[in-house]
């Protein structure tokens, strides 16, 4: 039997919940385990509450699962507020100086120990050891993690820390936990990392050298991933002084050449609007993420959701083509930020990936290694390809929209543009017959650009008659969701979007033809996708499964909604 | 060689006729041949307003962007390739109205662009509405009663955020204006040339003959542009004398140069180095 649990560590900001997480995570990849870890906080730096949820398992695991084995109540509040979620068997811990103990829980002294072993701000290691002593883990091995951990601190810190866990593992001893995984000598295949990592990976593989960025949960830890890059790589983070200079600096060094990329969330993508319509009329190729939390306005700046989907659609004024993409997990977050980069430029339209807080803040792990890619085609022409360098029109009518795009200050060919509507050479024109002209060029690429896109990722999809559509984070529930319902004998499959604009529209038909239900499942109230494939489709979509809590889709969230549709 | 008329674009100009912007553009042409620049070295970016617009009537490369984004879009150009020459031409409503936010954060990068603005104190292309930097009691057909806010002062604000050139000139003095515009691109970090002009359509109070009678040139007047405290003086002076020239100028590092990786050439000249890439993904 493979074992499969989940713990839940809370308690106020400022405890250290997340690095106990993340120290359990990394040792649960290091001894060959498959983790998924979801960060739940509130918009505050002290107090309150939060919690690191962890999901631990032999077989591969790729989103939450509502039922808790084991709670680490740091706090009083985490016990009251989550025990109903632990399961027949399941064991609450909490630390002995909090309300609550004997309720159900059993004791510690996480508070006493860790000042025993250098104060009590290490009360989160001696939490941590206190689960993997639960658990039966090996000792030495995390002690080598937390070895890692502390490398760059001094050698008391690293002592004492160490000391504390030790302490946690030890006062657990005689507490039997009846789930305990298998630990290996060996790691787990994939990295270890939360999705702003992936995406910022992605964009140091693609080639980015530029990131101008305005401070918005959840986007900031993808630039922070990007500006740690740049430590060692030459690329340059720059903070700006709003998401309008952002967009605009992002799209000034794109004109100047380089490949480069932006990150907000909602509110900061409403800002950056009137710039995607710059970067589009102008066709500067640029990257936008746009990490989805609950709006409107500031909403919760710290939940997550998927409700911007047909407001990043068709955002900015009038018409344009543009790429939304939508990463369906590490690897994918991975890939699609240097696909974005590619087809930005190969198409000269702007590229928007959209994730969420859910996705920017969870750890999983990736399927391998990410590979760098050998080289990256630029799209560009110079001097050198030009019959006449002094003819140069950047706007040049090609047939397929696509003019040759030289770059300012690289020889004799003036590079103009505007944002203005222009002729071929870049200067303004009202005529109606450029008017008309530079709509349809800018418009021809779209058939080119939906050639381009993958169709929806499919599982069990042959013969099953109902099936769940998603697009996004949320794919690893869903896939999960449906391995359950099948077992369960339920005749259901499930397509995965990833490619959204242009909407793969043919793709999507062919793999879905054989369906007679198709239900999408999505992080909002209106079911936005819905609305989309039966406008780009025509074909009918009989439910939603939706979710606007705030909260990430468990997999048991989309099987019990899927129970009560029937 | 480069000559005044490399610079001349054969593209239909659009100001009305007697606009001070004529003498600004040909300022501009001016310093930059004198610069031995030529219009494929230079990069202009604009915004929204006739100052906008003048990229279109002079040869260069441009990027005419959005109203009041100009520096973003020519700080992010700067950073990719800290080579290029780049001029920034926007007017008061543009900089200091739309973009003020920018104009403030530019100062404070000191990043070594040159930033040109017409100041006609006055919106010309949504046709006469006052401007951030219109005097106080100038009646327009919105503000009927006069305007109620003290102006805008982008000089003393310029001064007080720490820039390292800041000059005002007058369309109406354009060998003037075009030492001074000479002299704030041979600037290595911000440059900021706020020019005054008249706008012959919409501001009949701040007009070319109201400006001749004050303008009055520092230079003339013994004023030392390393006097922080006297610029500032000569920036909050406005009325029956109003200085033109360099109020300070100061060298000191530029954005670009204190950012480390561009030491090594411009971001825009390093290739793809795959294995470098690979090294950085294996690390993690």
């Amino acid at each position: 039997m493979q074992t499969d649990i989940s713990i839940l560590i809370g308690g106020q900001a400022g405890q250290g919940i997340q690095t106990v997480g993340e120290l359990l995570a990394r040792m649960c990849q290091q001894a060959g385990l498959s983790v998924f870890a979801v960060n739940d906080f509130e918009s505050r730096i002290r107090g309150g509450h939060s919690f690191f949820q962890l999901r631990i398992s032999e077989r591969r695991i790729q989103a939450p699962s509502r039922h808790i084995h084991l709670l680490v109540a740091m706090s009083g509040e985490t016990h009251a507020l989550h025990r109903q979620k632990l399961v027949e068997g399941g064991i609450c811990l909490i630390d002995s100086a909090e309300d609550g103990a004997g309720e159900g829980a059993v004791a510690v002294p996480v508070t006493q120990l860790a000042t025993e072993a250098g104060g009590k701000i290490m009360a989160n290691t001696v939490a941590a050891g206190a689960c993997l002593g639960l658990l039966g883990a090996p000792f030495e091995q995390f002690q080598a993690i937390i070895t890692d951990r502390f490398s760059g601190a001094d050698a008391n810190v690293r002592e004492n820390n160490l000391d504390a866990a030790r302490a946690g593992y030890r006062a657990v001893a005689s507490i039997n936990f009846q789930w305990k995984p298998v630990w290996r000598d060996m790691s787990s295949e994939g990295m270890l990392m939360n999705g702003a990592r992936a995406l910022a990976l992605g964009a140091l593989a693609a080639d980015c050298r530029i990131g101008a960025f305005y401070p918005m949960s959840p986007a900031t830890g993808i630039m922070q991933q990007l500006s740690e890059l740049s430590d060692t790589y030459p690329l340059v983070v720059e903070q700006a002084e709003d998401e309008i200079a952002a967009i605009n600096m992002t799209i000034g060094a794109a004109f100047a050449g380089v490949r480069a990329m932006t990150a907000t969330s909602g509110g900061g993508f409403c800002l950056m609007t009137e710039g995607l319509g710059l970067a589009a009329i102008t066709e500067t190729p640029v990257v936008i993420v746009n990490a989805q939390r609950p709006g409107p306005a500031t909403g919760l700046p710290t939940r997550t959701a998927q409700g911007d989907l047909l407001f990043v659609i068709n955002a900015a004024q009038d018409e344009f083509p543009r790429f939304v993409f939508a990463p369906t997990g590490m690897d994918d977050a991975y890939a699609v930020m240097i696909r974005a980069f590619d087809l930005s430029e190969k198409y000269q339209v702007p590229a928007i990936v959209m994730t969420d807080q859910y996705f920017n803040d969870s750890f999983a792990l990736t399927d391998g290694p990410f590979d760098a890619p050998h080289g990256h085609d630029r799209y560009t022409v110079s001097d050198a390809d030009m019959a006449d360098p002094s003819a140069y029109k950047r706007y040049a009518f090609t047939g397929n929209g696509i003019s040759p795009r030289a770059l300012p200050c690289n020889g004799q060919a003036l590079v103009c543009a505007a944002g203005n509507e222009h002729r071929q050479d870049g200067h303004i024109s009202e005529d109606r017959e450029d008017r008309n002209a530079m709509v349809e060029k800018r418009s021809a690429k779209l058939s080119a650009m939906q050639s381009e896109m993958r169709p929806p990722a499919a599982y069990h999809v042959d013969g099953s008659r109902t099936l769940l559509v998603s697009w996004g984070s949320t794919a690893g529930a869903v896939q999960e969701a449906v391995s359950r319902l099948r077992d369960a004998g339920e005749d259901a499959g499930c397509l995965v979007m990833a490619d959204i604009w242009p909407f793969p529209a043919a793709a999507f038909q062919e793999v879905a033809r054989g369906a007679d239900t198709l239900i999408t499942v999505e992080q909002n109230a209106t079911a936005q996708l819905g609305r989309l494939i039966r406008q780009e489709t025509g074909m009918p979509v009989a439910h939603s499964i939706l979710q606007y809590d705030g909260r990430a889709f468990c997999v048991e969230d989309i099987v019990d909604q899927y129970h009560q549709l029937n | 060689m480069t000559d005044i008329t490399d610079f001349d674009c054969d593209y239909e100009n659009k100001w009305c006729p007697g606009c001070g912007n004529f003498n600004i553009l040909a300022a501009m042409k001016e310093a930059l041949a004198g610069m031995k620049l030529s219009p494929e070295n230079v990069l202009i970016v604009s915004g929204i307003g006739q100052a906008g617009k003048t990229p279109h009537f002079l040869k260069c490369n441009f990027f005419h962007g959005l109203h009041g984004r100009a520096l973003p879009v020519a700080t992010g150009a700067k950073l990719a390739n800290h080579k290029l020459t780049v001029l920034v031409s926007s007017g008061d409503g543009d900089c200091y109205g739309e973009g003020g936010n920018h104009f403030l954060a530019a100062v404070r990068r000191n990043i070594d662009i040159t930033l040109l603005t017409h100041d006609n104190k006055v919106y010309g292309l949504t046709k006469g509405q006052s401007s951030p930097t219109s005097d106080m009691g100038f009646v327009t057909k919105m503000q009927r009663s006069g305007v109620i806010s003290e102006p805008f002062n982008p000089l003393s604000v310029a001064l007080s955020l720490g820039a390292g050139f800041v000059a005002r000139g007058f369309s109406g003095e354009k060998a003037h204006l075009a030492g001074l515009i000479r002299a704030a691109v041979s600037h290595k970090g911000f440059s900021l040339v706020n020019i005054l002009q008249p706008c012959v359509s919409f501001n009949h109070l701040n007009t070319n003959g109201w400006y001749k009678k004050r303008v009055v040139k520092v230079a003339e007047t013994g004023h030392d542009p390393a006097d922080w405290n006297t610029a500032m003086h000569l920036s909050r002076e406005w009325g029956d004398r109003i200085p033109i020239g360099i109020f300070f100028q100061k060298q000191g590092p530029s954005f670009t140069d204190r950012i480390a990786h561009l030491n090594e050439g411009p971001l825009v000249e390093r290739t793809y180095d795959s294995a470098a890439v690979q090294a950085m993904l294996n690390g993690i």
